[in-house]
């Protein structure tokens, strides 16, 4: 059936977790638009039958004429489906540089096809032109601060280290209460966890 | 930060304060300005004098707490290195009370500092946000000069960025005919594949003064619209009051 696989690439999109990337479907998506070039050669050689018997493209209604436009269709929705699946991918990859910042762990980078790594690039490059310009990093403050300290959970040894209002050893798996500015760059760079509730 | 009506101080008394007054600080014009532009599903227009004087009033009030800090630091140096050798000056501590510089104090001016920041932040995240999301229907539309100078700069970039994308992954291999971002085909009359923000959708909304009768949706009565009651609407219908601000947004 015309436009069955395209469908299946969009139900992978909206079964997988929100904010969750799977593997780019390569497999899907070339067979998709492959799809795409069979019909248009239909639709061109349908199209060459109704310019060859002369008719009036406005008048007549014959078979040819709704089999081109059934090819016509289905190359639209196919397009559609495809670029949905892109653009709802992007979303996603754009999300990622929010919350993981501007490199990508491994697990996720093998998910992305080449395009798509290249678009997360340019998409971080624009954010930081845009941060630099205003001097103002937007990727912290993510939620509004509660409390101007935190309690926090080392989760690697990171040592002793000068902090604006202390210097706390810390150790692996040591608690601290520490300023939620100075714990901010610890927990992007995954080296601390904040102890909720 | 809700009663810091003097901006910078911390709000103490602001019982005594109009609140006429107190609604048109800047800390409650960036709180209204950031929740018109979280509930609205179009972008507003930039706050370029507002974002400015905040950005001006965070500065001082780093350099407030750093100086606050520094005293710190400074005493704590000074009884450390005093009580090492049995000599604690009583000076000290009396010259750091002078100075004002209590945790407290300090604690509260970095409280009201770290909000303001995620406000300001917070702002500029969802215009971005919004822009990456419509940015072709935003550069076709007079939606354009409602960004900032920065705001179309990334805005151009965005764009490219994703043309590029869906090019070389889609586009291009379509066949011709069907290559256009902005059409489904050839044959497409207007742009029909533009990502548009959803006027219609609905929105909760307190209007400041009364409005009288509007015309809230097509082919039903006129409601009379009263200061200072919550409603949800449509956002087109109260669209040009949100622009002119007089309804805010919630």
């Amino acid at each position: 059936m015309y436009g069955r696989r395209a469908s299946q690439l969009l139900k992978e999109l909206s079964t997988c977790e929100p904010g969750q990337l799977t593997s780019f479907n390569t497999d899907v998506f070339d067979q998709v638009l492959k799809e795409c070039n069979a019909h248009h050669l239909e639709l061109q050689s349908l199209m060459r039958k109704i310019q060859e018997e002369e008719l009036d493209v406005q008048t007549t209604k014959n078979a040819e004429h709704f089999g081109a436009v059934i090819h016509h269709l289905s190359l639209m929705r196919n397009k559609r489906c495809l670029m949905a699946y892109m653009y709802n991918r992007a979303q996603i990859i754009q999300s990622l540089r929010w919350k993981l910042g501007p490199v990508l762990p491994q697990e996720i980078q093998e998910k992305l096809n080449f395009s798509e790594e290249e678009y997360f690039k340019n998409y971080s490059a624009a954010l930081e032109s845009y941060a630099s310009e205003l001097e103002l990093d937007l990727t912290v403050d993510m939620v509004p601060p509660k409390d101007p300290y935190i309690k926090v959970r080392v989760l690697d040894d990171i040592g002793d280290v000068l902090l604006s209002d202390q210097s706390p050893n810390l150790a692996r798996h040591s608690i601290h209460f520490l300023k939620r500015t100075d714990a901010e760059q610890f927990i992007s760079q995954g080296l601390m966890e904040e102890l909720l509730g | 930060m809700a009663s810091s009506s003097e901006g910078l101080g911390l709000g103490f008394g602001s019982e005594d304060v109009d609140p006429s007054i107190a609604m048109t600080t800047d800390v409650e014009l960036l709180k209204r300005a950031w929740r018109n532009e979280k509930a609205a599903p179009e972008i507003l227009q930039f706050q370029h004098e507002l974002v400015q004087r905040s950005r001006e009033q965070v500065q001082l009030m780093t350099i407030t707490v750093q100086m606050q800090l520094n005293i710190f630091t400074a005493f704590d140096l000074a009884v450390k290195t005093f009580c090492g050798g049995m000599m604690f000056k009583e000076e000290t501590v009396e010259d750091f009370e002078q100075n004002g510089a209590d945790p407290l104090t300090v604690s509260v001016y970095q409280m009201d500092l770290d909000r303001m920041q995620f406000l300001l932040r917070s702002y500029l995240r969802i215009r971005l946000q919004k822009i990456v999301k419509y940015a072709i229907h935003i550069s076709k539309s007079e939606a354009w000069s409602r960004l900032s100078e920065q705001e179309q700069k990334f805005a151009k970039r965005c764009m490219d960025d994703m043309e590029k994308h869906l090019n070389q992954s889609v586009l291009s291999r379509l066949p011709y005919g069907y290559q256009s971002i902005l059409k489904q085909s050839i044959s497409s009359e207007e742009d029909d594949m533009v990502p548009q923000p959803h006027l219609d959708t609905y929105v909760f909304c307190k209007s400041r003064t009364p409005l009288g009768a509007l015309q809230i949706a097509d082919g039903e009565d006129p409601m009379d619209v009263l200061a200072d009651f919550l409603y949800l609407f449509h956002y087109k219908s109260i669209r040009s009051f949100v622009e002119s601000g007089q309804v805010d947004l919630f």
